[in-house]
């Protein structure tokens, strides 16, 4: 292993009279490289804390209504918009729309309105299942699919329960006042500086 | 293996293709690079005030220019059409429509006037108006302490950060009557920088404290209903300092806040006929509704007096802070599919009932009152008496602890269903008592005045009622619009 990898580097080894201008290159490309990934707060992307989704502000929105829904005390963005059937697809999927979101912001092309892809909504759809399959067994949302529902088979669980999780009005245009709040102090500090000698200054 | 030098020998495009194909990679990288660094700042811009609001401003106005939306709602608090079957907006006058109030507040403040509350932006013009507050002037500083002023304007804050909490209370209500001009509004619950929910009152925080609870740790669920807290509680004025309290260091029931006030020897006032003294209880809405089925359930105060709300398509909470009946479809219906006026109906049914209890009590208390009266006026002495004014107290304090809240019979039907029957208990008990005064005293039966008017109950009392509205009136063409005028001079100086 280690004398292929050896092969390879001597294969890629450039002319003598470049050396030092492509060592140069490489060093710039690695710099730029880390501060992007340090800009861009790349290594969030790995978790699973709801606030990486609000790294670009447009989904605040999406965020807010969320996180004042029955669903923002316990479950997390991805319990909901990545597949669990394992890690491998976890994160294929997770790359794959975050290169889809990545592309899309960069070029300025990202809509008023952000609606769900036909991909995600599959997920989502699964999602609500893995939950709360157990629940409601009665109804018998296993078969509930997007592919059965695309050829008019059966509804999706939103497409009742249509407040869930993130409320109906939740445009970048139409709740413009959803700030996050990620260190919300609950009182003044004028309060906590009197606290301790009886509300005198 | 050839080596790459050997490879780009041969084949010299294949390096023209490496060195494009880096170019591009390296252009895809500036942009992303430079498009976060856009985005971040946009981001910053996207959520932020339009204009800067500062730490202490009190002016609504001023916030109301980069919120619009929740501003505009909250002028409409200062609408008085709305009436419902027990409360509204239309600042009834309570004592009028209630007169045994009058027998029951006796020797204190509240039996002059009590009207029932309005909106918000009413509160420094009802608080001037109000003959409890007296009609101080250049020689007499009036009655009351600028305790008073806590709960009535975001200028309390302001002056609160400079002067500190203590010195606050300490003054005068009537000396710093210049100083607050602007009623109940944004910086009482808002953080003028995030916008977030904020306490702004030390009373509410101390409580917490006092109890080894840490306010700064609240949720924003519980932040929703803690602004209202800071207010909309049961309070006393603490020593000479009329240090603003919370009395729940050992709980917040009926109960636990009688036990407070008896281990300190607490009394409001001392009644003008029977004697007792007694406790004033105020407004224990957020106490109550902590006992009912909605606290219980996990809702907070917004979640039904500032709805959500949509306007033109935005979504913004509802800052008309209301009786719910007056917004059924926004408050209620969000979660009970039942029609408006079946809901209205459930609502009504319960607060009838709560108030036919409410009524026999207060017949009871009146009668304990003036039976007592009857007793001293006999020649009862302070032993015989103390079993009687120890009832009295106990079954009055749970009589206003009921009444006082805005919305108590609905917040909490059955608690406070269950304190009127104490009450009606205790006083009865206080009245088996006084039988055996009378009997013992040969004292002859008190009859049950005539008290159908306020005025009439006012008159039994010997309150001097023209006297009081006369002053009162010389203080608000007199001295009122001078602190109208000195207020508005000194914000005429602040950044527009």
């Amino acid at each position: 292993m280690l004398t292929r990898l050896f092969r390879l580097a001597l294969w890629l080894r450039p002319p003598p009279g470049w050396r030092w201008p492509v060592l140069g290159l490489i060093g710039l490309t690695l710099g730029l490289g880390a501060v992007i990934f340090h800009q861009s707060k790349a290594w969030s992307y790995l978790y699973d804390d709801p606030a990486a989704c609000i790294n670009c502000h447009i989904m605040v929105p999406q965020y807010t209504t969320w996180k004042h829904s029955s669903h923002g005390r316990d479950v997390t963005c991805n319990d909901c918009h990545v597949p669990h059937s394992n890690i491998a697809a976890k994160y294929f999927f997770k790359a794959k729309d975050g290169m889809r979101h990545a592309t899309l912001f960069t070029l300025g092309m990202e809509e008023q309105v952000i609606r769900i892809t036909p991909p995600s909504m599959a997920v989502v759809q699964e999602n609500c299942v893995r939950c709360h399959g157990n629940l409601n067994h009665p109804v018998g949302t296993d078969t509930a699919t997007v592919a059965r529902a695309m050829h008019g088979d059966g509804h999706l669980c939103w497409e009742c329960h249509r407040e869930v999780p993130h409320g109906r009005v939740n445009s970048l245009s139409s709740v413009p006042n959803a700030r996050v709040q990620l260190e919300a102090r609950t009182i003044p500090d004028w309060i906590r500086d009197t606290l301790a000698h009886g509300g005198r200054k | 293996m050839k080596s790459m030098q050997d490879l780009t020998g041969k084949r010299p495009w294949l390096a023209a293709l490496f060195f494009v194909a880096t170019v591009a990679v390296g252009i895809g990288a500036g942009l992303l690079l430079s498009s976060v660094a856009t985005r971040k700042a946009e981001a910053r811009f996207a959520y932020t005030t339009r204009t800067d609001i500062a730490a202490d401003e009190s002016r609504n106005e001023i916030w109301g220019r980069s919120y619009p939306l929740e501003y505009e709602s909250w002028k409409k608090t200062e609408d008085t059409t709305f009436q419902s079957e027990f409360g509204g907006a239309r600042n009834t006058d309570l004592l009028e429509k209630d007169p045994r109030m009058v027998v029951l507040w006796a020797g204190y403040a509240f039996s002059k006037e009590y009207n029932h509350p309005h909106g918000h932006a009413w509160a420094v013009k009802d608080i001037r108006k109000i003959l409890r507050t007296g009609a101080p002037n250049d020689t007499d500083k009036g009655p009351q302490p600028a305790t008073c002023w806590t709960c009535k304007s975001p200028d309390v804050p302001r002056l609160m950060a400079k002067m500190g909490a203590a010195d606050f209370y300490h003054k005068k209500w009537s000396e710093l009557g210049p100083e607050v001009i602007n009623p109940i509004g944004c910086l009482d619950c808002h953080d003028p920088k995030t916008m977030a929910l904020r306490v702004s009152r030390p009373a509410l925080v101390e409580a917490f404290q006092r109890q080894g609870k840490d306010i700064t740790k609240a949720s924003h669920a519980e932040m929703r209903s803690l602004v209202c807290a800071q207010c909309h509680v049961e309070y006393y004025f603490k020593g000479p300092g009329k240090y603003l309290t919370f009395p729940w260091d050992s709980g917040t029931s009926v109960e636990k806040i009688e036990a407070y006030y008896d281990t300190i020897k607490f009394s409001d006032w001392t009644h003008a006929l029977s004697r007792t003294p007694l406790l004033k209880a105020q407004h224990p809405d957020y106490e109550v509704f902590q006992m009912g089925i909605h606290a219980q359930r996990g809702l907070s105060c917004a979640d039904c007096h500032m709805p959500y709300s949509t306007q033109g398509g935005q979504k913004f909470s509802d800052h008309h802070v209301q009786s719910p009946l007056n917004n059924i479809a926004n408050s209620c219906q969000v979660c009970h599919r039942q029609d408006a006026d079946e809901l209205r109906r459930n609502v009504y049914e319960r607060q009838r009932k709560v108030d036919e209890e409410n009524i026999r009590l207060e017949d009871v208390l009146v009668r304990a009152h003036l039976e007592a009266k009857a007793a001293w006026d006999h020649g009862a002495d302070s032993i015989e008496m103390a079993p009687v004014l120890a009832l009295i107290r106990r079954a009055q304090w749970r009589w206003d602890f009921a009444n006082a809240g805005h919305g108590n019979s609905f917040h909490a039907p059955v608690e406070i269903a269950r304190m009127l029957a104490h009450g009606i208990g205790f006083g009865q008990e206080a009245r088996v008592e006084l039988a055996r005064i009378f009997a013992k005293h040969q004292i002859p039966e008190v009859a049950y005045p005539d008290i159908s008017t306020k005025a009439k109950a006012q008159e039994l009392l010997g309150m001097k009622m023209d006297k009081l509205k006369a002053d009162k009136q010389v203080f608000l063409e007199k001295v009122v619009p001078q602190w109208v005028r000195a207020g508005q001079e000194r914000e005429a100086k602040l950044p527009q």
